[in-house]
């Protein structure tokens, strides 16, 4: 049996002239209501129940609410249900009333949904998840997580899987990035010797480094690309402060190979893909630029002498302000960064220009 | 450091509310992500061990310049290409929705490989839209997709292979700046019974010939050579932005079937009429209309723009719409700017007209702008004035520049 009373809203309405019927409703609590008829059957569900079963003609055969509805609840509910069910509203105050309608707290708003839900009210859901999507909207994920009281369970690991950065976040490539160096310090401090692992790796991707410059093209401008990743590692942390934001923001999916365990903060990537840096030859030479400072990106914890931290406490500073200014000035930073050993300040530039990024809750 | 702190106010035991979303049913939560920007959705994946996989099921993907932080251009379109593709990477389950549309898109071979995907996965709804520049080819899998309900491509080029056999549930057809061979566009539309809707725009010099017989909503802007409608019987919407250079209409001369019989002859469930720049001047061409046999009586709203009073031949076929829709609310007409007439207009005529038993019962609104008050537009409006019973709104918009003009017209009105 379909029941159309959501389409026709005055259609099921029985109202006699000197008698108005009523439907009881129990909630989960044992509570009973008594709703007039009309505005009960705007309800799918009741609607089905009272013809289906016969229920809800009486206080001793209420028809039982599924558990999701309290009573407070079940009044909001029947008060949406009583003001749409009236016949002859105009499109504009419905949308008016829906409007105020869902001005509520967010516990209350999620549990309308569910409520809505369980009564098979589809306007009501659409209206209130429409609602939720709104709160959630460019949130951070910690402004979600407290709106909603979400735990914040998955482990650092699962969190650094860039499988969850392929938005550019330029805040969780942060953690990341940070994270990363931290573990290796704890690395550092248990292991003696670990140089020289350190040292193989360096080398392993130096080569790779070498094979994708040599095939790359070596034209670019910049003059961060080196060979000897060792002398230039100071230089390469600095071109790296600014020139890594880059590529985190354009490259966060380059493909890959592998990582070793340890790896994942560093460069970003989960993808198994072709051993190839660039998946595809690519023409412009600003993407090859951008996948060799991806190699770049890995370098970065292997040198934790105190110096080193120094760089990475500034660098992640700058990295705080990068946040907040413009991709063209970053690039004319990365130009002009050329042989000099220092970052260049940037202005901050905090016009509505980065807009994207303090959307992201910069505060 | 901000990040760090924020890190650390979140350990567990700060909140002491339950969780208040993650357990509402998938449908709703669907639902929720849908409605969000694809880019929130896909960051949800973060927030808990729940909502890791929440977004991989949606069934809508929906991709803009919004996805990734604006960059320049060939950054720019390198990481939205990687985001698209690692999204439909990470999705699971059917996607029925896809729409992709940023004016720096450019054809790269990724989006290849996305229509195979999504050939794969039930696609229903494909919308691209590319930027300008080299314009994408199609690939032969989008052929494949059999569940294809609507179709939208912008700046693509289109070579269905000879033995395309159609899209069988396809409803709504959207092409604009696609290149595609000419009989090919007939082949498809013929060759998708449940097409309901079409949309062709900026074709150069199109001969088209539809037969759609379940054709509700015609949209075509362009350069026409022709357009017969030989079976549409259940069209109900119309609209034509006809473009008509000097060859076509030389072209013409020599043919010797009517234009207006040929392009709203089978269409008697019409509802509204929209014609622009040379569609009238297209209907006017061909024989001799005289007395028509058809009657539009479903037809309420005629829209009529840049009609040449002047001439004659498309005075008359503005009329002859006009007298065979019995059931006509409204209409808009506007003039267009050619220079004044040579000739008087033929007051016979118009005497006749106006004494004929043709009314416009149900006439209601009538606006007529770009008016430059020649002498045959007058005598068309006294005609609509003295011939509609219930009249209400007759709005008269006259052509800026001619001041003088105005005044005289409102003074003999």
């Amino acid at each position: 049996m379909h029941c159309h009373c959501q389409m026709s809203e005055g259609a099921m309405a029985v109202v006699k002239p000197e008698m108005k019927s009523y439907i009881w409703l129990q909630t989960v609590d044992g509570s009973i209501q008594q709703v007039e008829e009309e505005v009960a059957m705007f309800c799918p569900m009741i609607c089905r129940e009272i013809l289906q079963t016969g229920m809800g003609s009486s206080k001793n055969y209420a028809i039982s609410l599924p558990q999701r509805v309290n009573p407070a609840i079940l009044g909001l509910i029947l008060d949406y249900c009583r003001f749409h069910q009236t016949p002859g509203r105009s499109i504009k105050e419905r949308k008016t009333f829906d409007e105020k309608f869902i001005r509520m707290d967010t516990k209350r708003l999620c549990e309308l949904t569910s409520a809505a839900d369980g009564l098979q009210l589809k306007p009501l859901v659409d209206l209130t998840s429409r609602a939720l999507a709104r709160i959630i909207e460019g949130k951070t994920p910690e402004e979600i997580r407290e709106t909603f009281h979400l735990p914040d369970d998955l482990t650092e690991e699962e969190k650094l899987e860039p499988l969850r950065n392929i938005t550019d976040d330029p805040r969780i490539r942060l953690l990341n990035r940070l994270y990363a160096r931290k573990r290796k310090e704890l690395k550092e401090r248990q292991k003696l010797k670990n140089v020289e692992v350190e040292e193989e790796r360096v080398d392993e991707r130096s080569v790779d480094d070498l094979l994708s410059f040599i095939n790359g093209g070596d034209g670019d401008s910049k003059g961060t690309r080196t060979k000897n990743k060792k002398k230039h590692r100071r230089r390469k942390e600095q071109n790296k402060d600014s020139s890594s934001n880059n590529s985190n923001w354009n490259h966060n999916k380059e493909f890959d190979p592998l990582p070793l365990a340890g790896q994942n903060g560093d460069l970003n990537d989960i993808f198994v893909g072709s051993p190839s840096r660039n998946p595809k030859s690519q023409d412009s030479t600003a993407a090859n630029f951008s996948s060799k400072i991806e190699f770049v990106d890995g370098d970065i914890d292997d040198d934790l002498d105190p110096a080193m931290k120094e760089e990475l406490d500034r660098e992640v500073e700058d990295f705080a302000r990068r946040l907040n200014s413009d991709w063209p000035e970053r690039m004319q930073e990365i130009l002009s960064l050329g042989q000099e050993r220092r970052p260049v300040p940037i202005s901050m530039n905090d016009n509505g220009s980065a807009s994207r990024y303090t959307s992201l809750g910069q505060r | 450091m901000v990040v760090i702190r924020v890190h650390a106010d979140i350990q567990m035991g700060d909140f002491s509310g339950a969780d208040l979303i993650s357990d509402l049913p998938q449908s709703i939560i669907e639902s929720i992500l849908t409605q969000l920007p694809i880019r929130d959705a896909v960051r949800t994946s973060i927030l808990s061990s729940k909502w890791r996989y929440k977004w991989t099921t949606l069934t809508q993907l929906v991709f803009d310049e919004e996805c990734v932080p604006r960059n320049e251009r060939t950054l720019f379109q390198k990481s939205l290409v990687n985001f698209v593709t690692h999204v439909l990477f990470l999705h699971q389950g059917p996607i029925h929705k896809f729409q992709i549309s940023a004016s720096y898109l450019q054809s790269c071979p990724d989006i290849d490989q996305w229509i195979l995907f999504l050939s794969r996965n039930d696609i229903k709804e494909l919308g691209l839209e590319f930027g300008e520049g080299q314009w994408f080819r199609v690939p032969s899998c989008l052929y494949n997709c059999k569940k294809l309900t609507q179709l939208a491509l912008v700046r693509c080029e289109l070579d269905p292979p000879i033995n395309f056999n159609g899209f069988i549930s396809l409803k709504s057809l959207n092409l604009h700046q696609v290149l595609v061979p000419p009989d090919a566009i007939e082949n498809i539309i013929c060759s998708c019974p449940c097409l309901e809707s079409l949309s062709l725009s900026y074709f150069d010099s199109l001969s088209l010939n539809i037969h759609a017989p379940n054709l509700k909503c015609l949209y075509l802007e362009g350069e026409f050579k022709d357009i017969w409608l030989e079976d549409t019987p259940l069209l109900v919407e119309m609209s034509v932005a006809m473009y008509m250079t000097d060859d076509i209409a030389e072209h013409f001369e020599q043919s010797s079937s009517c234009n207006f019989v040929k392009c709203l002859g089978g269409v008697p469930q019409l509802e509204r009429l929209s014609g622009h720049i040379d569609f009238t001047k297209y209907l006017s061409i061909g024989n001799d209309l005289g007395r028509l046999p058809l009657t539009y009586n479903h037809l309420k709203t005629i829209e009529l723009y840049e009609v040449s009073f002047e001439d004659m031949k498309e005075m008359l076929v503005v009329l002859c719409l006009i007298t065979s829709s019995p059931n006509l609310v409204e209409l808009h007409v506007s003039c267009s700017n050619s220079p004044a007439a040579t000739d008087d207009p033929d007051l016979d005529f118009w005497e006749k007209k106006r004494s004929s038993d043709c009314l416009f019962n149900r006439l209601k609104v009538v606006e007529m702008t770009d008016m430059s008050g020649g002498l045959q537009e007058m005598e068309f409006m006294k005609f609509l004035l003295g011939n509609s019973p219930v009249l209400e709104i007759m709005s008269i918009k006259p052509f800026v520049y001619d001041m003088e003009t105005q005044l005289n017209m409102l003074i003999e009105l």
